[in-house]
């Protein structure tokens, strides 16, 4: 008893001295985002955007969303995220509020909120949100279940006004402010938007697929000089616009006849992505039959977008269900698994990099 | 012959005319004889889009083989959601306290047991969190979101009081086509 005694003593007193040799802490101001810089990427989750550097797999912060939000828009020039997010007043159901937060890069805070129409879509679609080309309104889907698109000026912080769009959705962003977006029945629809952001104009292409026979994705992605549309079935088509006038080239094979007869589809729920300086395409591909058109892909296909052709493949132990490339020189491929891991692959070298713990990624932002 | 009687004298031609034809249409057809002709043509076009449900009600039972709280069961191939057999529900009923949604998305299933395809409709139920528990994603004859009526991606919460979703049924509409 004597010894314990004397132990617990003598272990009192180290701690004393322990304590007497370090300045107690206090609890510092939070820390700020920093710059961001290449490669720099966000993964949206349900709830929340997180923000990591691809090259080292560090996280950055994190953006707090509904669960009923379709995907965050970054707007670099004003320093700006913008969420289409609906909430409930009591949580699962209750009173519904639609709302486009704006949250800033310094904090990753909502700094300001504009109330718009209680109708947004709140699925996981990159395309349900767009800034257009004046970095000065964004554009958000709706589905009540008649489609239309919200326009919202988020220099003044204030909702424009709606634009009805029949039979169509997503947001395309092209130049002039306006907006193109995808028609069931197999066209695309440009409208034009002025300056205050309210359509001045709309126009349509002639029919150029076939929604029943092989429809294009629900993922559009953009180009150097449009947007690349990529059907289920394998079939490529480039966009661009001049003024009022859209053009779609002649569609070219992402599947080849040969690659069809193996059986070969593209899928996933980020299926393609495009390095637009570089004009390349990543698209996933696994064998199986028609309508698997979410199925992870077993390899990624390379395609050189000028010659309209494909480079490289690369294959994946572990099925992909999305890939995202960055849009640097040396730019990274973020692969999300099918079991919801997040991998960083060198995109030119094909060498894998990292993997990114962290909640499954529904969708891959790059700003 | 002044011209105010060549124009008495049409008038007059024209009603003995009508009243002749109009007479003789009355003796042929009577006017209860018209009303139900009328009214045939009317449910005749009233039930014209309804005559495959008509028939699947024709059928005695529709026969069934598989376990529907799994993914793999025949009338979930175009459903993307979670099930609500696995939720409190039933396969054609909301869990407790969920809200049916009236406006669904429609998918053509095979039934393995008489090979034959049926409508199926995937109505969401409503007002609850999301039932985490059986989610699926099913695809055949999927369409885009910009094809709405036939995209398994879109949330049907619409018309609802409450606009969250919690889980999905599947709804026998009626047979889709002939055998093969």
């Amino acid at each position: 008893m004597r010894v314990i005694t004397f132990t617990g003593l003598c272990l009192s007193l180290a701690v004393s001295v322990a304590s007497a040799q370090i300045q107690p802490q206090t609890m510092q101001p939070s820390e700020t985002m920093a710059e961001p810089g290449e490669n720099w990427i966000m993964t949206v989750t349900r709830d929340a955007g997180y923000i990591f550097d691809a090259s080292n797999g560090e996280m950055h912060g994190l953006i707090s969303i509904s669960g009923h939000t379709p995907a965050i828009q970054p707007n670099p020039a004003r320093r700006e995220f913008y969420a289409a997010v609906s909430y409930y007043s009591r949580g699962s159901y209750g009173e519904r509020t639609d709302v486009l937060t704006i949250h800033d890069f310094e904090n990753l805070s909502p700094i300001a909120e504009v109330d718009i129409p209680d109708k947004i879509t709140s699925l996981n679609f990159r395309a349900y949100i767009g800034l257009l080309s004046d970095g000065k309104h964004v554009a958000v889907s709706n589905m009540t279940p008649a489609q239309s698109v919200s326009i919202v000026d988020v220099e003044n912080r204030s909702f424009v006004g709606e634009i009805s769009t029949p039979g169509c959705a997503l947001i395309l962003p092209v130049d002039n402010n306006d907006f193109m977006t995808m028609c069931g029945d197999g066209t695309l629809m440009l409208l034009e938007v002025d300056g205050n952001g309210n359509e001045s104009n709309r126009v349509r292409t002639k029919k150029f697929f076939d929604v029943q026979e092989d429809p294009i994705y629900d993922r559009p992605v953009e180009t150097a000089d449009g947007w690349l549309l990529v059907s289920n079935g394998g079939k490529a088509f480039d966009v661009s616009t001049s003024g009022n006038r859209m053009s779609v080239s002649d569609a070219w094979d992402v599947v080849t006849p040969e690659d069809a007869e193996d059986g070969w589809w593209p899928g996933g729920n980020q299926p393609y992505t495009v390095h637009r300086d570089l004009g390349l395409l990543y698209v996933t591909m696994h064998q199986g039959e028609r309508y698997t058109h979410y199925h992870p892909g077993t390899e990624v296909w390379v395609f050189s977008l000028a010659a309209k052709r494909r480079i490289a493949k690369i294959e994946f132990e572990k099925p992909v269900r999305g890939v995202m490339v960055t849009q640097e020189s040396q730019p990274l491929l973020m692969v999300a698994d099918e079991d919801g891991g997040t991998h960083v692959y060198d995109a030119l070298t094909f060498k894998f990099q990292r993997t990114i713990e962290g909640p499954p990624a529904e969708l891959f932002e790059d700003f | 012959m002044n011209k105010k009687s060549i124009v008495d004298q049409t008038y007059y031609w024209i009603d003995q005319t009508a009243k002749q034809q109009t007479l003789k249409l009355a003796r042929l057809i009577s006017r209860r004889n018209f009303l139900s002709r009328l009214g045939m043509m009317l449910a005749g076009a009233a039930t014209l889009p309804l005559l495959p449900v008509s028939r699947s009600f024709a059928q005695e039972t529709l026969q069934e083989i598989g376990d529907p709280q799994t993914c793999e069961y025949w009338r979930y191939c175009a459903l993307g959601g979670t099930l609500c057999t696995c939720c409190g529900g039933t396969i054609t009923s909301c869990p407790p306290g969920a809200e049916p949604s009236p406006i669904s998305w429609v998918g053509t299933c095979r039934n393995p047991v008489d090979d034959r395809n049926y409508l199926i409709s995937y109505n969401d139920c409503c007002g609850k969190s999301v039932c985490q528990r059986c989610g699926c994603h099913n695809s055949e004859r999927d369409k885009p979101v910009y094809f709405p009526s036939n995209a398994d991606s879109i949330l049907w919460c619409f018309g609802t009081e409450h606009r969250t979703y919690h889980c999905t049924v599947a709804v026998v509409l009626g047979e889709a086509s002939s055998k093969g």
